[in-house]
This record gives structure tokens, C-alpha cells and sequence, in this order.
């Protein structure tokens, strides 16, 4: 289980470029839950994942996974927690090393690593037929660096190299984004995939309302740092992709109400 | 036919430094100046120990733990503190400089008369061929070139194998990723400070291990004797990234010994031609910077682009 306890996070505090990314953000995320994130850009989504992952310290808040405080953890030691797939595909691999190399990689999220020999025959085998499964033809290219391969097959070795070790839990941001629209698909069949199968709690962060209203059994929508929305249950299966495109207006409009009456109070007062 | 030898023989016994550079440059992409201390430090260490009547072997040893002390330094300046990595290799190498007079307490320490791992070589040598003069192809040579000439390549050998074989276990692999993506290597749950300053022990220790038998070879350690070390070993890594390729690993290695041994005959042969000794730094600065920009050069003629892709 995951849970998020009022946590906050300001970039450049106290200069022109100040960001309020997350202006408290308390959530609970149930084990074996797949809970897909929206928001307008600068809602802090993305910023939210990376505060889990440990990219940045938080301000001020708890971050709970699995029965640990990971809250002062480095980012490195909550890799043997979590599993991350980026929206840049050339993130998540190697590009030097071949696919095998990455694999074994992989292989030893979070473990030691010391100076057994990275690729055991055994080892190989099992990296071969998790790759059969992609149906790429990339069981034969072991060998191959990482780098000569196109972005939507770099994003699915990476998401079956997140997954490959059972993590706690697995955050997507926005792992489709970058790809040609059939790459997309088939990273997000292979998500759906892998999810279900090996019964993962995930977080994804996504643009698109059709994945949004399609996928997962939860739905965060963010704005300002907030989440506004927490969809579950009937209601998160109920809900269709123009409803979520709706709240996205609203949500505007408010926001524009907002910037027009300050400036109203502005004119008027000051 | 000594000068050839000679050649060789430094070509091989610098290819460890080569290999240093390529580790710090190639692997990780860390300008590493430290290089022009170290080289320095595994020879003032060394020949202070030999001076004080240690066994070569277990002196030439101590060289190559210093180097890696002062590869660790340069790393967790930069790395743990978050100095610009330029500057810690700077700060690492100036600060080497008081180290490496102080450690040898004078600007020049002879080894001649010194019993030194080429001492060793030269009687393995002599018990061999029975001789201290013999004809090879027809020109006589001292059983003291050739037996250097067949001890420096071997242990180059066992040097590039053991890399090779570090390279490709979990944590060799880890480091050469964390220099190719270090974001990767963090979510998978390695510490990628950590490795960069492992790395450069590794790379340091075996400049410092070069710069130990360079001593030997030479017979003497000089405070001077780092100066533009870096870019000598940067031409070597060029030159045998040029003969072999860069894709793999092995071949990598390989071709940075390939390149060191083959930029000590050109410069044996440019300096038999009559070139200025003085002249040599400023001319292979101006390779490395033409081998640096040509890539770029040959990318902006227009057409070019295919052949420079596939190359």
C-alpha cells in the first residue's frame, strides 16, 4: 500500500520562478490497485510521481510504501520498491548496452550488486522468454545494443524490465506520450497486460481521457497541486472520456473566473 | 631496432594509462585531470618503496592502491559535494603535485641502480636465453629490451583480460551504465555517485600502475612526469577507437592498447625524422583537437551524411 500524507513541494521558493508543484496531497493507494492520474499541464502530476520515485526531497509530508517511511530515502535505495517507466522511452535503458546487459540490469533492481558474472545462462533464458512475449523478434537480438532499437520497442523492454522483479509499485508517466500513436497502443496493451497478470499496484499518468476512462479502477484528477477528483469504484467504470473532457472545462472556466476577478477586485481596490 | 623496442615497449606499458582515460572519458564521460597527478603518484610511491629496499612487485602494488586513493578523492569531491567536475580533478591534481614532492622529497628520484620489476624481467631474461646479447632478425638486441618486450605486452594482457572479465559482472555492468544513463541506473536501484567514484579509483589506479612501471622502465620518477598525460592518453583512445571500432567492449579495450602502442611508434618515428622534442605536446594536443571536431566537421558537408552515419 502506498500513502501519500499532506505532502508538499515548492520549487525556487522565494525567487520569480517559485512553483507551488504539490500544495498538499494526502492519498491512500490500495495494494494491487491500478490508479491512472490526469491534470492540466503544471497540475503537478508528474511532479507527484517523481516525489514518490524520490527524485527530489519533499518539503514537508510522508510518503509510506509497503509498511516503510520512505520519505528520506534516496532515490536509488526506493528503486528496490518501485518499479518506473518515463515518458522520454530513452530514459528508462542504456543505450550502449544490449538488450541482455539491461535485462540483467533489471534482474537486480534494489539487490547488490557484486562481481558475479551479470549474464548466466540461466538468466538469459529467462530474459528470452519474456521478450518472446512482446512478439518484436527481439528474443533473437539479445545481443544487440539497446540504442538501434526504435523508441516504442526501447518503452516496452523498459516496462518489462520495471515489472520483471514484482515491485511494490509501478509508476508510468505518461509512457505513451512520446510514441507514434500504434507504438502507444501496444505499450499500453502491454501495461494493461503485465498489471493484471502479476497483479501490480500502479500509478499512471496519462494525457489521453480515452486511457483515462478506460484503464485502471481509480482516477486521480490533479489541478494546482490538489487532487480534485477521486474516482473509484462504479463510479471510475461509469465514467467516459467526455465527462473527464468536461471537468477539464470547468475547471478552466474556474480558473479564468478567478484571474478575471482578482483583476476586477484589482481595478476597483487597488 | 632499440628505438623500436623501446617504443613498443613504453606503447605497452602506457596503454594502462590509455586505458585509465578510456574509462573516465569513454565509459563515464568525466574529463578526469587527475590523470597527470596520478600518473606521478604510482611512480614517486613506487620508487620511494623500491629506494627503501621493498620488493618491486609488492612497491609497483602500493602505486596502484594510491592512484586509487586519488581517483576516490577526485570522485567524492565530485560527486558527494557536487563540485563541477572539471574543477575536481583540478583541485585533486594540483593538490597531487605538493603530495607527489612531498612523498618523494625531492623533484627527482633515480631508480638505475634500483632493484625494480625490469631488473626482475631482465634476469628472467638472462636465465632464459642464457645470454645478455642475441641477434634477433638479424640485429643484435639486449636480452634486457627483448625480455621487457615480452613481460610488458603479457602483463597488458592480464590487465585488459581481468578489465574485461570486471566489465561484465553485475557491478561492472551497473558502472558502465550509470555513464551511458545514470537516471536508468538509479531506478533500478543502483547508486550512481557511488559508481562514478569506483570508476575513477579504477581508471586512477591503473594510470597510477602505468605511471609506477614507466619509472622502472625510464629509471627515474619525476615531479614533471604527468605533464599533458591526459591528452596522451586520449590520442591512444582516439586512434584505437579509429582502428577498431567502438561498439564493443572487448574491441574498446583492445583498441585503446592498440592506440597507445601505435601513437609511441609514430612518435618514435617523428622524433627519428627529426622533430622537435619540444614541438611533441603541441602537436598531439592539435590531433586530439582535430579528431575531437572532425566527426562534426565531416557532419555539416552537405552529402556527407550517410557515409559519416555509417562509419
Amino acid at each position: 500500500m502506498l500513502e501519500l500524507e499532506d505532502v508538499r513541494k515548492t520549487f525556487n521558493e522565494g525567487t520569480a520562478h517559485e512553483v507551488r508543484a504539490l500544495q498538499g496531497v494526502s492519498v491512500k493507494i490500495e495494494e494491487n490497485s491500478f490508479t491512472i492520474i490526469i491534470g492540466t499541464n503544471g497540475s503537478g502530476k508528474s511532479t507527484l510521481l517523481s516525489a514518490i520515485a524520490g527524485a527530489f526531497p519533499v518539503d514537508h509530508g510522508r510518503v509510506r510504501l509497503a509498511g516503510h517511511d520512505i520519505t528520506r530515502w534516496p532515490e536509488f535505495r526506493r528503486a528496490s520498491l518501485i518499479g518506473r517507466v518515463f515518458q522520454n522511452p530513452f530514459s528508462g535503458t542504456a543505450p550502449n548496452l544490449t538488450i541482455a546487459e539491461n535485462f540483467a540490469l533489471a534482474a537486480r533492481r534494489g539487490g547488490r550488486r557484486g562481481l558475479g558474472l551479470a549474464i548466466t545462462s540461466k538468466l538469459r533464458c529467462q530474459m528470452r522468454d519474456l521478450v518472446r512475449e512482446l512478439n518484436m523478434g527481439l528474443e533473437d537480438r539479445l545481443d544487440t545494443p539497446i540504442g538501434t532499437l526504435s523508441g516504442g520497442q526501447r518503452q516496452a523492454l523498459t516496462l518489462l524490465m520495471a515489472s520483471w522483479q514484482r515491485p511494490q509499485l509501478l509508476l508510468l508517466d505518461e509512457h505513451t506520450a512520446a510514441l507514434d500513436p500504434k507504438s502507444a497502443e501496444q505499450v499500453v496493451a502491454l501495461s494493461e497486460k503485465v498489471i493484471a497478470r502479476d497483479r501490480l499496484t500502479a500509478l499512471m499518468v496519462t494525457h489521453s481521457m480515452q486511457q483515462a476512462a478506460r484503464l485502471g479502477d481509480r482516477l486521480l484528477m490533479m489541478h494546482r497541486g490538489k487532487v480534485l477528483l477521486d474516482l473509484r469504484g462504479i463510479q471510475k467504470k461509469r465514467v467516459r472520456a467526455e465527462e473527464l473532457l468536461d471537468r477539464f472545462e470547468e475547471v478552466r472556466r474556474a480558473d479564468l473566473l478567478d484571474e478575471s476577478a482578482a483583476e476586477m477586485l484589482a481595478r476597483s481596490y487597488v | 631496432m632499440s628505438l623500436l623496442i623501446g617504443a613498443l615497449t613504453i606503447g605497452f606499458i602506457l596503454s594502462l594509462l590509455a586505458l585509465g582515460v578510456y574509462i573516465s572519458f569513454r565509459i563515464f564521460d568525466f574529463a578526469d585531470i587527475t590523470t597527470e597527478g596520478s600518473i606521478t603518484l604510482g611512480a614517486a610511491v613506487t620508487a620511494m618503496l623500491v629506494v627503501n629496499g621493498w620488493n618491486p612487485l609488492a612497491a609497483t602494488a602500493m602505486g596502484f592502491a594510491a592512484g586509487l586513493l586519488a581517483g576516490s578523492v577526485t570522485g567524492v569531491v565530485a560527486m558527494r559535494f557536487g563540485v563541477n567536475r572539471l574543477l575536481s580533478g583540478i583541485l585533486t591534481m594540483t593538490a597531487l603535485y605538493s603530495v607527489n614532492l612531498r612523498i618523494m622529497g625531492r623533484s627527482n628520484i633515480p631508480l638505475l641502480n634500483e632493484y625494480t620489476v625490469v631488473t626482475m624481467a631482465e634476469k628472467a631474461g638472462q636465465r632464459v636465453f642464457g645470454t645478455a646479447e642475441m641477434s634477433l632478425l638479424g640485429w643484435e638486441v639486449s636480452v634486457r629490451d627483448l625480455s621487457l618486450l615480452i613481460v610488458a605486452p603479457l602483463l597488458v594482457a592480464v590487465v585488459s583480460v581481468l578489465l574485461f572479465a570486471f566489465f561484465r559482472t553485475n557491478l561492472g555492468t551497473a558502472m558502465r551504465a550509470t555513464g551511458d544513463n545514470a537516471q536508468m541506473i538509479r531506478a533500478l536501484g543502483g547508486d550512481d555517485r557511488r559508481m562514478v567514484i569506483l570508476g575513477l579509483a579504477l581508471a586512477n589506479g591503473l594510470i597510477a600502475l602505468s605511471g609506477a612501471l614507466l619509472a622502472q622502465y625510464q629509471g627515474f620518477a619525476d615531479v614533471q612526469m604527468g605533464i599533458g598525460m591526459v591528452v596522451w592518453g586520449l590520442a591512444s583512445v582516439i586512434i584505437g577507437e579509429a582502428l577498431v571500432g567502438t561498439r564493443q567492449l572487448g574491441f574498446a579495450i583492445t583498441g585503446a592498447v592498440m592506440g597507445s602502442v601505435l601513437f609511441r611508434l609514430l612518435v618514435a618515428v617523428a622524433l627519428r625524422w627529426g622533430l622537435n622534442p619540444n614541438d611533441l605536446k603541441l602537436i598531439t594536443a592539435a590531433f586530439v583537437f582535430i579528431a575531437l571536431i572532425l566527426p562534426k566537421l565531416l557532419r555539416s558537408v552537405p552529402g556527407r551524411q550517410r557515409r559519416v552515419a555509417s562509419a
